[in-house]
């Protein structure tokens, strides 16, 4: 009983994954999941290093890609029968191929943390990405490799035509790396990772190397980095120079912090965020680049912790019971918050596009007419005004909700 | 028994001389207090042992081998344990795995990365041991940096005793107390260095005559003095340069 209490959380993850597909089977909503899968992986590997080590790298695609090369290498060898085994394996080529990586590099990238890191990590992300332009016949140059993963033997009859497939393949691996890196931090070398993070230096007057102590967490980030990338190979086929350079490495900086570094769950919310963004808006709107780049300033700016953090921020609301007295001044200020985003939205889409007409939201409107800009620049200010008025009783119905009676303040500090 | 034994030590920093040649043994379990008047280099000589700076010239030994210019975690492991003057925890992780950190390695699980701690019954009720020690067992699931001062600090020597060393080395231990939390640490300093070898930094002199069998003078990196007590009390050239305007201040 206790075993199924402490394991309900991850049975639940389990169950999302695998049920998620029977919500949402079209191809478009398929393809968005596998993404989202490889990017959980990816995501929480660079937490290793970054909410649980303390080392912000810059060039955590470099595993990333590695290992997907090297697993798209492993399909054309499967493919022309060098070596026969079944293609559910290719995330462990992947894995093993990011380990190599990661320690090898990190021999002399770890040796400190901070600048030194974060520059080094920047320096063999573009040193690689550079040489994978130079040498054509491993990563193919801009047009990258390509294989194909129907060949090799067939998993109890499965042959991988389909995407539905991958995902729940891509499933398996997920939830096993997630559990892997969720052991990880309950080992003396996961944890002895957040001590040198928060202090180096004492953590060697309590017998441990910080070099090696994050040497350590550095390989098993590469590992896990390079697993996503073989997910990665086995989703798309292919891969290119773009996937080990420093776009797809600030990306997962990107959608780590807005997940929240702090926490485990952090790089899966911020995972699962930054896909959808990334797959829905991208087809509604081109500017959705920018309106990515103002979420990732309004998260630094005001929620610090990620949304992960947000949710965490209710946890001693939610014990004390009440969260209830938050719900409506939430609300208040919510609604014009969110009339706010669309309008202000709908003035950077209207003079934006190229057409006279802009439908939004089922409403039509000329771009070329004053009047439709004023009326939405109405509708934000006055939603503004609405939030001022109700942000200070947001303010106080949290402390209410999170005020420390005093009995419990003496106690504490007796 | 002599336990740490320094012999000539110097240390440099560019063209200074901090430490001008120290030469000390300690025994064991001897309560060894060092003082001395600002920048004398009580802290150099604190850092010199447990590794933090290398020595210019000169041995330090810890039992029958040399430990100058070994790296921090190495002396460490040797049983020699410290605090630092200014609280130097680990600030966002709780109490309790604070101190669980500071016990990993002398209970044997050096870097691994396959036993899951919290199946580590022994070792956590080691953890809540040296937590009921320092006082802090109420405040286990409790952020350290945000412990009342007090707090930290207890927390800060948990750290150094929970490993078990032969010797402890505390810097100015209660620095920044008030009189009744300087109290309350002496009692705890005294009851956790039990039957080990306590080498301690302290300005209140009132403290140190308290705790210490034996103390060394330390003035202009240089140790004027090293006697029991009484000695240095009534030793004339202590007064002269230190002790006379504390003593009669205090």
């Amino acid at each position: 009983m206790a075993i199924l209490k402490k394991s309900a959380v991850w049975i639940g993850y389990l169950a999302a994954l695998l049920a998620l597909p029977q919500f949402f089977d079209s191809v478009l909503a398929v393809s968005i999941f596998n993404q989202m899968a490889i990017a959980i992986v990816f995501g929480l590997s660079y937490n290793m290093l970054l909410g649980q080590g303390g080392m912000l790298s810059f060039g955590h695609a470099v595993y990333f890609g590695l290992g997907g090369f090297l697993a798209v290498h492993a399909l054309l060898m499967i493919e022309v029968e060098t070596v026969y085994f079944s293609i559910i394996w290719i995330p462990l080529v992947g894995g093993f191929i990011g380990l190599l990586a990661a320690l090898f590099i990190g021999t002399f990238s770890t040796h400190k943390a901070g600048t030194v890191f974060a520059m080094i990590s920047l320096g063999i992300g573009e040193l690689l990405a550079a040489s994978s332009l130079i040498f054509v016949s491993f990563f193919g140059g801009e047009a990258g490799v390509s294989g194909d993963r129907t060949f090799g033997p067939p998993f109890f009859g499965i042959e991988w035509f389909q995407n539905l497939e991958i995902y729940y393949l891509a499933v398996a691996w997920v939830f096993i790396a997630t559990v892997f890196m969720y052991l990880f931090t309950q080992t003396p070398a996961g944890k002895m990772a957040n001590a040198v993070r928060d202090n180096p230096e004492r953590a060697e007057f309590i017998g441990y190397s910080a070099r090696k102590v994050r040497y350590i967490t550095f390989c098993a980030a590469g590992l896990f980095a390079g697993v996503a990338g073989g997910l990665f190979a086995l989703n798309y086929e292919f891969i290119t120079e773009e996937n080990l350079n420093a776009a797809t490495s600030g990306r997962v900086l990107l959608s780590a912090y807005i997940g929240g570094l702090g926490y485990f769950i952090g790089p899966i919310v911020g995972a699962v965020i930054l896909t959808l963004m990334n797959s829905l808006l991208s087809n509604y709107s081109d500017l959705w680049m920018l309106y990515l780049g103002i979420m990732f300033l309004l998260t630094v700016m005001f929620l610090p912790r990620g949304f992960a953090g947000f949710i965490m921020m209710h946890q001693l609301a939610w014990v004390r019971g009440k969260i209830k007295s938050l719900l409506v001044p939430y609300l208040l200020t919510g609604i014009p918050s969110l009339l706010f985003l669309i309008s202000v939205v709908g003035l950077i889409e209207l003079s934006h596009t190229d057409e006279a007409e802009l439908y939004y939201f089922g409403l039509s409107f000329n771009s070329t007419a004053a009047m439709d800009f004023i009326l939405i620049a109405i509708v934000a200010l006055g939603s503004l005004l609405s939030i001022r008025r109700s942000l200070p009783q947001l303010r106080a119905a949290w402390e209410a909700a999170n005020e420390i009676p005093e009995s419990v303040d003496e106690e504490s500090t007796s | 028994m002599t336990v740490l034994s320094l012999n000539d030590v110097t240390k440099n920093f560019g063209e200074t001389e901090i430490i001008r040649g120290v030469s000390l043994a300690i025994e064991k379990g001897e309560k060894h207090a060092i003082i001395g008047p600002n920048g004398a280099g009580k802290s150099t000589l604190f850092h010199l042992i447990s590794g933090l700076y290398n020595v210019t010239s000169g041995s330090i030994r810890f039992k029958d081998q040399e430990i100058q210019n070994k790296q921090p975690y190495e002396i460490n492991r040797l049983g020699v344990a410290r605090s630092f003057q200014v609280t130097n925890i680990f600030a966002r992780m709780n109490v309790f795995e604070n101190v669980r950190c500071a016990l990993l390695w002398s209970s044997g699980y050096k870097y691994s990365f396959w036993h899951l701690l919290g199946r580590q019954k022994e070792l956590n009720e080691k953890t809540m041991h040296v937590l009921e020690q320092i006082g802090l067992q109420k405040k286990a699931l409790f952020p350290a940096g945000e412990l009342a001062y007090a707090h930290q600090r207890a927390l800060e020597l948990g750290i150094a005793i929970a490993s078990g060393a032969e010797i402890i080395m505390l810097d100015e231990p209660v620095a920044g107390m008030s009189h009744s939390e300087a109290e309350g640490a002496v009692e705890l300093i005294r009851r956790i260095t039990e039957g080990k070898t306590l080498i301690m930094v302290e300005h209140d002199m009132n403290i140190v005559f308290d705790v210490a069998d034996k103390i060394s003078v330390l003035v202009y990196g240089k140790v004027i003095a090293s006697d029991r007590p009484e000695n240095i009390r009534a030793n004339a050239q202590v007064q002269e340069s230190y002790l006379g305007e504390v003593v009669t201040s205090a």
